[in-house]
């Protein structure tokens, strides 16, 4: 099967502008976020010999999303809230810091965070290290001294606005977006000019056309056509409280001059209240970076009734769809359905379901809608919906995946749960959540919470797949020798065989893994492999009971996970992995 | 995400005063030991519907209409927020101190609902909170 595959799939190796391949400066790696590398001093016939070479403590216990970055000797570190940034010089000994940046963080913050108070990572540019504070501000940090150089509001907390996410920096443009999905904000990206901090551009992600930056002339979305769709797919004034926040990851097409980001929920959970398509929740945007125009859109989720946030990130490959080269983004949504989009035009040319997935039979591609299982839709009115796969944490949701051009397939981190799911009626109000929701989860099919597929874009098939016992919350590294690395919540971080998917090598990083793997040339042209270990990121999927931090908040296990705190429980560590 | 299942009923009648007034407390963290042994004044309120199952119900509802439960999840068993249902408290679990934290807010991410929530409805809210039973021996987990 996978020899089949590589003999129809022939992919161009993009080369990963501005980033040389021992370092890891953004991050997917490479604005096409395929988070491979071409090093190969670790193979899979030598990974079985890794070791640990290093470790840090952050000094923080929460969810470690994200992932360093290295560049010039130099590894940066952005821990979940309080939001600090170390600089750890790997030119010396035991790697000690450089300096330390130590942001005085809204703690109102916390508690308008829906999934925990994590952070998915900074980009370096221009010798600065630009990030979000999870309370609403954009820094640019000075990579030589830590220095402070420019501070920039983006969000308002006190109207459920956070800001996790990791920024995308487009030549002397930082696109930064909002998350509050759960909290009724009106989600949206800004443009930011790299050398001062200042707003250059903001683009809402629903509402009037001039307001999403949609103009006649320049809005050509595949599928929809007309004008002020963004308004008429929602009741009045809906849109103004509808969610579509950007909480995930972006990328970038220099040669079209575009970048793409995924939107979240629409709010509240209750579609009764939300009548309408609720363009551009849970969809696909590309934009111009210079200024924000939006240049198509397509949205996976129509009238979103599960909370299919669209938030994954899009890769940018070239490869063969039906015996046509084609320039494509792949998008594994929350909906349970791999993507491969024509990232010039928006057009769906495979949509094949990568985990169990009953809410819909298929999507069409004549007209990009998914074929809607009427006994699976949601509201108030319908009471508890049966058994819905896959659930509201996804088919896989931050943990982003891999691609390797050298075998063709993308390597991704998934959930295997369904869930039962009861809205009720709500009512805005500022700064509180905008939920109403009893979601209960249970296994998938299979009983195994969650894997690791090796999956073919191109033909939209599974290749192989590693069953886990835990929804695989880490993202995914591929290298050039052969290895994909990932982590598991209940602490493992695992080397296997990016052809076979055979095991390799594992170690136990004392906590569960959210963040994702990278690697890098460290002295000595030494290639390092390195991970967070940190559990956490989302306390609607890991009950609580993994916390041993406050005496005053005691919680029981999850039903469908109940033995998960036997295994790990909250950390904050740095890692570093040699031969 | 977290959760609800209680039907928003008649709201406005739980938001009438009944004419108690208890006065919202003007300090923070009393449960705190006291410097020079003197307790605050919220120490000292009481929870005038103490024990009082309508005003517990009426909590309960409270609790789903004013979005507690997007924090604190379906019977306060902890989301984003703390459990308000083990039977321990971060910031003290006396009448007033639960009182406190619902009126004002606390620091890590708690909003104060003292605009928008009379001091009856919050004492109705306490009277659901401390209702809640605890699990038998919620220190101990074993597999």
């Amino acid at each position: 099967m996978i020899v089949a595959t590589l003999l129809v799939v022939l992919v161009v190796q993009r080369p990963a502008p501005g980033a040389p391949d021992g370092q890891w400066p953004m991050p997917a790696k490479d604005y096409a976020a395929t988070r491979y590398s071409a090093l190969t001093q670790i193979t899979a016939a030598n990974a079985k010999a890794l070791r640990a070479a290093w470790s840090f403590s952050t000094g923080v216990l929460a969810g470690h999303e994200g992932q360093p970055l290295v560049v010039h000797q130099t590894m940066y570190v952005v821990t979940p809230y309080p939001n600090v940034l170390y600089a750890f010089d790997l030119a010396q000994e035991g790697y000690p810091l450089k300096w330390k940046y130590r942001p005085n963080v809204d703690a109102a913050a916390i508690g308008i965070a829906c999934c925990d108070v994590v952070n998915r990572g900074a980009f370096f540019a221009n010798d600065r290290v630009v990030y979000n504070l999870l309370d609403g501000h954009t820094v640019a940090i000075a990579a030589a001294t830590g220095r402070e150089i420019w501070n920039t509001k983006v969000a308002d907390v006190r109207q459920g606005e956070t800001t996790p996410m990791a920024p995308l920096v487009v030549g002397d443009r930082v696109i930064v977006g909002t998350a509050g999905g759960e909290y009724g904000v009106r989600g949206w990206v800004k443009g930011l000019d790299l050398a001062t901090g200042r707003v250059v551009w903001t683009a809402y992600n629903a509402g009037p056309d001039a307001e999403i930056l949609a103009r006649p002339e320049t809005f050509r979305p595949f599928y929809d056509r007309g004008t002020g769709l963004s308004q008429t797919t929602w009741p009045p004034d809906g849109w103004k409280h509808g969610g579509a926040p950007v909480w995930g990851w972006l990328s970038y097409d220099p040669a079209l001059d575009l970048f793409y980001y995924g939107t979240g929920n629409p709010a509240p959970y209750n579609a009764e209240q939300r009548p309408g398509d609720n363009k551009w929740a849970t969809s696909v945007l590309a934009r111009r970076p210079g200024d924000g125009t939006l240049v198509w859109a397509y949205q996976f989720t129509p009238a979103d009734n599960w909370d299919y946030d669209a938030v994954q990130e899009m890769i940018l490959v070239d490869l063969t769809v039906r015996g046509h080269r084609r320039r494509v983004l792949v998008h594994f949504d929350k909906n349970g359905f791999a993507y491969t989009i024509d990232r010039a035009t928006g057009e769906v040319l495979v949509a094949e379901p990568y985990v169990a997935v009953n809410w819909a039979k298929r999507v069409d591609l004549r007209t990009g809608r998914p074929e809607v299982d009427s006994t699976k839709l949601t509201g108030a009115s319908r009471g508890s919906v049966r058994d819905i796969c896959p659930t509201l944490e996804g088919g896989k949701n931050q943990q982003p995946a891999a691609y390797s051009p050298r075998t063709g397939l993308f390597y991704v981190p998934t959930n295997n749960m369904c869930m039962d799911y009861q809205t009720t009626p709500v009512t805005y109000l500022a700064g509180t959540p905008f939920i109403g929701l009893n979601a209960p989860y249970k296994p998938g099919p299979g009983g195994n919470l969650g894997a690791v597929i090796a999956w073919d874009a191109g033909f939209g098939k599974k290749v192989w797949e590693i069953k886990e016992k835990y929804p695989v919350w880490s993202g995914a590294l591929v290298t050039a020798g052969g290895v994909v690395f990932y982590g598991t919540l209940d602490g493992w971080f695992k080397a296997v065989d990016a052809n076979s998917g055979a095991a390799l090598w594992k170690f136990k990083v004392g906590s569960g893994v959210v963040g994702n793997p990278i690697t890098f040339t460290g002295g000595a042209g030494k290639q390092y492999v390195a991970v967070y270990a940190g559990l956490g990121g989302d306390w609607a999927l890991l009950a609580g009971d993994v916390r041993s931090d406050d005496p005053a908040d005691v919680r029981p296990p999850a039903s469908f996970m109940p033995d998960l705190a036997r295994h790990t429980s909250l950390g904050g560590i740095v890692w570093l992995f040699a031969l | 995400m977290a959760v609800r299942a209680v039907a928003t009923a008649p709201l406005i009648a739980l938001l009438v005063t009944s004419g108690q007034q208890a006065v919202p407390p003007a300090v923070r963290y009393d449960q705190h030991v006291f410097a020079g042994g003197a307790a605050p004044p919220a120490e000292m309120l009481e929870n005038p519907f103490k024990g009082d199952r309508r005003s517990a119900a009426d909590g309960e509802k409270l609790f789903s209409a004013f979005n507690c439960d997007g924090c604190h999840s379906l019977g306060a068993t902890g989301g984003e927020g703390p459990s308000l249902a083990d039977g321990r408290w971060r910031y003290g679990g006396a009448d007033g101190a639960i009182f406190h934290s619902i009126y004002y807010g606390r620091p890590r991410g708690m909003p104060a609902f003292g605009g928008l929530l009379p001091p009856d409805a919050i004492w109705k809210l306490v009277t659901y909170l401390q209702g809640l039973a605890p699990a038998v021996d919620p220190a101990t987990v074993s597999w």
